[in-house]
């Protein structure tokens, strides 16, 4: 009986909005430094997308749910070609092996990069995986995701096209 | 409504704390010297981990093998294990003791809150005796992302030998290192070692890997070796 009432008692109270999902809202802060290579070699940061929108996204190739989403973030990047948002995905702790294999599989067209020793994924307090940080055209942290959305569709499209509407002299 | 909640909480938790009593577990037995307290993650006992335990007997290893959330009725979070009886769980490891064998303890996931919470209500001579495996274990009060994370306090651990196992596929792997010196803040002593080419729970993913079902059947060997390394073997 006693188990059965901290039961009924711990259900009632962690149960509720304990996995609300959704994108968080943050105060506009300026983003953590990323510093990172592409698949070519090149080294990349977030000088190389100023002006832009950006979406960047901590996934590994390890990650089914990482995977799921990828897709439709490739759907989104053909949906607003030409407009000024870059889609930019940072494998989090990986070598190029694993995920030089797992683009052979699946056409992406945005820019891979890579964080084989981690420090980009602490650098920014990436805890689960996949993690997305929606970026304004000023590189600050606008907006949160953990775990995977649709990015072409509903909520995350909603709040893209209105991150690209936010004038780039005067953002919010 | 909130504060309705917490007082329905605060009740059931000081009626269950009220009296300490040994959670139920299933037990592997053998003639060995050996004994391992195998206690499941928040996802529950998986059918591999029992074939594990039945192999570890085979070998003279006895398993006691404690599924805390189905043994607590509580529901399958995370968070849960931290509301099992950290009184229960001291119990459950003096009365392993009591055994006569040399104890080893594997928690994995956030079970390894109740466990350390546990082996720090143990008087220091008791926490010597046992050594601890702790399969990627969670850890964190809040891991929020762009912030610092944050540890659950675990109480003295002054004595007790930790080995951390932590997949090299974990999203936690590249914060071992804070991991590692949080519990050496507790007094515990620490090692770790990455398990390459798996990931969390790899003995009963989904999908699984062809690499990850073979290392599944061979946790057996694996925690062998580790009871070695801790010394109670």
């Amino acid at each position: 009986m006693t188990k059965l009432v901290v039961t009924l008692a711990l259900a009632l109270f962690l149960m509720p909005g304990a996995y609300a999902a959704g994108f968080e809202a943050r105060e506009p802060a300026l983003a953590p430094i990323l510093n990172a290579r592409d698949l070519s070699g090149t080294s990349r940061s977030l000088a190389d997308y100023r002006g832009k929108v950006v979406l960047l996204n901590f996934w590994a190739s390890w990650c089914p749910p990482c995977l799921r989403e990828m897709p439709s973030m490739e759907r989104l990047r053909v949906k607003m070609a030409g407009r000024p948002l870059e889609i930019v995905a940072l494998a989090s702790a990986e070598g190029p092996n694993d995920v030089k294999a797992f683009l052979s599989k699946m056409k992406l067209g945005f820019p891979i990069l890579l964080d084989t020793d981690g420090s980009n994924t602490k650098r920014w307090k990436v805890f689960a995986l996949p993690t997305s940080f929606l970026l304004d055209v000023k590189g600050r942290v606008r907006y949160v995701l953990t775990g995977p959305t649709e990015w072409d569709e509903g909520e995350a499209l909603k709040i893209i096209e209105s991150m690209l509407e936010e004038p780039s002299d005067q953002p919010k | 409504m909130h504060f309705y909640k917490l007082l329905i909480l605060v009740l059931a938790v000081a009626v269950s704390s009220a009296r300490a009593e040994l959670p139920d577990y299933q037990a592997f037995t053998a003639q060995g010297t050996h004994l391992l307290l195998w206690v499941s993650s928040e996802r529950g006992r998986a059918e591999p981990e029992v074939q594990a335990a039945q192999k570890l007997a085979t070998q003279g290893v006895e398993v006691w093998s404690l599924d805390p959330l189905y043994a607590y009725f509580l529901p399958q979070l995370s968070r849960s294990m931290d509301a099992i009886s950290q009184q229960d769980m001291a119990d459950w490891l003096r009365s392993a003791l009591a055994s006569g064998k040399r104890v080893s303890v594997l928690a994995v996931s956030r079970a390894a809150v109740p466990v350390l919470r546990a082996a720090a209500l143990l008087e220091p001579a008791q926490r010597r005796q046992i050594g601890v495996v702790l399969m990627y274990p969670n850890l964190y009060t809040v891991a929020e992302p762009l912030a610092a994370p944050d540890y659950l306090d675990l109480g003295p651990l002054k004595g007790l030998r930790v080995r951390i196992l932590q997949p090299r596929r974990s999203a936690a792997t590249p914060w071992l290192p804070g991991l590692v010196e949080h519990l050496k803040v507790y007094g515990a002593t620490v090692e770790s070692v990455v398990l390459e080419n798996v990931r969390e729970g790899y003995w009963a993913r989904e999908t699984p890997t062809e690499f990850e079902i073979a290392e599944g059947r061979r946790m057996d060997g694996l925690l062998l070796r580790e009871m070695k390394a801790l010394g109670q073997k």
